[in-house]
């Protein structure tokens, strides 16, 4: 279990998130949602230590990691642009992390990473010779087999095409069962939030807006501001895909 | 922010070190030096050259001459650039045009001035085709050629790249808005390019006022500031305290272009998308531009020419037939293979302790995060290092490093190069370093590399192109280099062109051709294989 108790940060005297406090349960999906500048990426930043909160602090199992650094959390990222080394191959760059570290991870569980991943066939290409779903299930096995005890997803689907996008949703979700893995998403777009995540963290001017699971935000909307700026959205797209489909639909 | 990675702050420590004690200090003593009037401090010196008419017309002399060379080069280096950019000239000639112009660039300045000597001179090579002496060559003229000859590459580098940053899509949407040619000549082509092209001159006129190689060869009795100053140190009677003033009065100008430089700077357009344009016909801009421009790196071939030939033959310009006796002669009196022997020495290990330097200042500046101020610093060492022409650094080792053990020895001319070339190589690895995905580090440390493990196994490896340019860029102007190393090299410690210019003395020009080939194709070669190696790395990627 994670829990972030009133965490708050401010950059040059701006405040950029004000006593944000919640729990996220092991094993769930959370999806951070929220316009650009609403301090979404500042949170995932403070979680996986590489920015260091102003006040406040960071449970994780019981363990007060507030001060603890990016290194020693255990914590891992999937940057959206992936920030994959392009000197090396994908297999090499996803065997990165076993150089410091060989005993964290065995061969067949490194082989079970490559095989649900699909990436056996890729393994031996140069990175600039992968698809961008490709190279997002090389940063993705780089990343576990690092074994983190959270994953983190910067906009893990912004940069992909829309047919990948929905099987790397699955695959994402899938993963997350597998590995019984505690997963936070950044993300700026609401469909994908609410059909990827149990829980959905809304951030508005550095707070929260509302927290709750997809049903709970689409039924129960907490405020005017999930109303009018995700609700709405949502509407507008359900209706034009109606109207593409006819109303038998509906 | 988190603190300062130890082994970023072990380099930035070394980095700043090196500068405070190599430039830094050398340019205090000197500036001392120049106050310094043996009854204490004051303006005494400063009163004393600026009274002495000889110094005062040497500097009126210089700033003329680079003034004109200066417009001349930039004029032919835009020519030159729009040819290559803004035409339809065949592609073969265009890079014809971009190779022939760069290709004084892999020759010391001295030798500049006796290929002219030898090409224009009375019994010169180009004269006795044309039957007639066209222009009387030692003194201004020749200067001015040389000086053309020296700045147009760098004229052109800096032009043509600009080039490449303009939206050639204006130039057809002025001509559909109905613009006559210069009205669309002036908002799409100069307009954009008015920073670079100001930034060519500047540039050019602070090349030729600092410059030694040319007027140390063709000067003949036309005297300007940097052979004043080689006279006032290594002449009959060594003055340090006039001498020390000459450089910094020799600073100021090459100190005010650079501030001008920086200025220029904003002037610079940054389309953001750029687009390739097909450009509209016009056969007669076409053909006028080719054959001016193909003139212009003809004119510069033709030039050089004659270095080829006269150690070839058995006497020049009088019994022109081929032989290999001056060549061999010189190539196995073991004096030339000593100097030659000592200038690789000195540009293989400038090239490889300056990528280093230039490397660590840059990686400091762009990969870490190091303070604001410690940031700023390496800028501002690479900015002072800009500024300082080569002749001041040299004369202020000479004066700094006189009793230590450094002097006369291969040290002290390699870092005199590290620091004399440290600009360009600093900025080549700022700016590839600096577009390398920020993101790498802090993957690096979250799968456990301490940073400079990240460096070494991603940073590195994804620069090493960048890096090949640094070395290849030290190695080359170490290679031809005068004009810092001239204060500073003994009889044991030679290098080829220091050489050049001992053996102007005894008039033996074609041992100096003969010296000249030889840097010409070290270079050459050096480029070819840092080519080869470029092209493999850039093809693994």
């Amino acid at each position: 279990m994670l829990e972030l108790q009133n965490i708050s940060k401010k950059f040059d005297g701006k405040a950029v998130l004000e006593g944000i406090s919640l729990e996220i349960q092991k094993g769930e999906i959370v999806s951070i949602l929220g316009p650009s500048g609403s301090g979404k990426t500042t949170l995932l930043n403070i979680i996986l230590g590489l920015t260091a909160q102003d006040e406040g602090r960071i449970i994780f199992e019981g363990r007060d990691i507030s001060k603890v650094p990016m290194k020693d959390r255990g914590f891992n990222i999937v940057f959206q642009d992936y920030a994959l080394f392009p000197n090396l191959n994908a297999y090499k760059n996803i065997v990165y992390g076993l150089k410091n570290k060989p005993n964290i991870i065995s061969n067949d569980e490194l082989e079970g990473i490559i095989s649900f991943l699909e990436l056996g066939p890729h393994l031996n290409k140069r990175i600039n010779q992968l698809s961008g779903g490709q190279k997002q299930r090389v940063a993705l096995a780089r990343t576990l087999a690092t074994k983190p005890g959270i994953l983190l997803l910067d906009e893990p689907l912004s940069a992909l095409d829309g047919v990948i996008k929905e099987t790397i949703k699955n695959r994402i979700k899938a993963i997350t069962r597998e590995f019984s893995l505690t997963t936070i998403i950044v993300t700026h777009d609401p469909e994908e939030a609410l059909t990827l995540s149990d829980k959905i963290l809304i951030i508005e001017n550095g707070g929260i807006s509302q927290f709750g699971t997809p049903n709970e935000v689409i039924h129960k909307p907490g405020n005017s501001f999930v109303e009018e700026f995700i609700i709405r959205q949502l509407r507008v797209k359900r209706d034009n895909i109606y109207s593409l489909f006819g109303e038998c639909y509906a | 922010m988190r603190n300062m990675r130890p082994e970023a702050a072990v380099i930035f420590a070394a980095t700043a070190l090196f500068f405070l004690y190599f430039l830094f200090n050398p340019l205090a003593v000197l500036l001392m030096n120049s106050f310094n009037t043996g009854f204490g401090v004051g303006l005494a010196n400063y009163i004393s050259v600026l009274n002495n008419s000889d110094i005062t017309l040497a500097l009126s002399n210089s700033l003329g001459i680079s003034l004109a060379s200066a417009l001349i080069s930039t004029f032919m280096a835009f020519m030159l650039a729009y040819s290559v950019n803004c035409t339809r000239i065949a592609e073969p000639i265009k890079s014809a045009i971009r190779t022939g112009v760069l290709l004084p660039m892999l020759l010391p300045t001295i030798t500049y001035g006796f290929a002219i000597i030898y090409s224009f001179g009375k019994q010169g090579f180009i004269t006795r085709l044309l039957g007639r002496e066209i222009i009387e060559i030692y003194g201004f003229n020749g200067l001015l050629m040389g000086y053309v000859i020296y700045t147009l590459p760098s004229a052109f580098l800096l032009i043509n790249s600009a080039f490449g940053y303009m939206d050639k899509k204006f130039i057809i949407i002025s001509k559909l808005m109905g613009d006559g040619f210069l009205r669309s000549f002036f908002n799409t082509v100069i307009r954009p390019l008015i920073g670079a092209i100001g930034g060519a001159f500047v540039m050019s006129f602070v090349l030729s006022f600092t410059d030694f190689g040319i007027p140390a060869s063709v000067g003949g009795s036309y005297s300007v500031i940097a052979t004043y100053l080689y006279q006032a140190m290594l002449g009959a009677i060594p003055d340090f305290n006039s001498g020390s003033v000459i450089a910094v009065l020799m600073l100021i100008p090459a100190a005010f272009g650079v501030l001008l430089l920086n200025y220029l700077e904003r002037f610079n357009f940054h389309y953001d998308k750029l687009s390739n344009t097909e450009l509209p016909g016009n056969s007669f801009r076409d053909i006028a531009l080719g054959s001016a421009s193909m003139l212009v790196v003809l004119g510069i071939m033709a030039v050089f020419l004659v270095m080829f030939i006269t150690p070839f033959v058995k006497s020049f310009p009088y019994d022109m037939s081929f032989t290999t006796e001056f060549f061999t002669a010189t190539l196995s009196s073991g004096g030339i293979l000593y100097v030659f022997g000592n200038s690789l020495i000195v540009s293989i290990f400038s090239a490889v302790f300056g990528t280093i330097v230039a490397y660590g200042a840059a990686l400091v500046n762009t990969r870490t995060n190091a303070d604001k101020s410690l940031r700023l610093s390496t800028d501002v060492f690479s900015m002072i290092t800009n500024t300082v022409p080569g002749m001041v650094l040299g004369l202020s080792y000479l004066v700094f490093f006189n009793g230590s053990s450094l002097k006369g020895t291969f040290a002290i001319i390699i870092i005199c190069n590290i620091i004399h070339f440290f600009t360009t190589p600093y900025l080549m690895a700022k700016n590839s370093l600096s577009k390398l995905n920020p993101a790498w580090e802090i993957t690096g440390e979250l799968m456990g590399d301490k940073w400079i493990n990240t460096i070494a196994r991603v940073i590195v490896p994804n620069s090493a192109s960048t890096m090949l340019d640094m070395v290849s860029y030290f190695f080359i102007n170490s290679m031809i280099t005068i004009s810092a190393i001239i204060f500073l090299v003994t009889a044991r410690t030679a290098v080829v062109t220091s050489k050049i210019k001992e053996l102007q003395h005894f008039a033996n020009f074609n041992e100096v051709f003969v010296l000249s080939i030889l840097i010409f194709f070290t270079n050459i070669s050096f480029r070819i294989i840092s080519g080869y190696f470029n092209k493999k790395l850039s093809s693994n990627q």
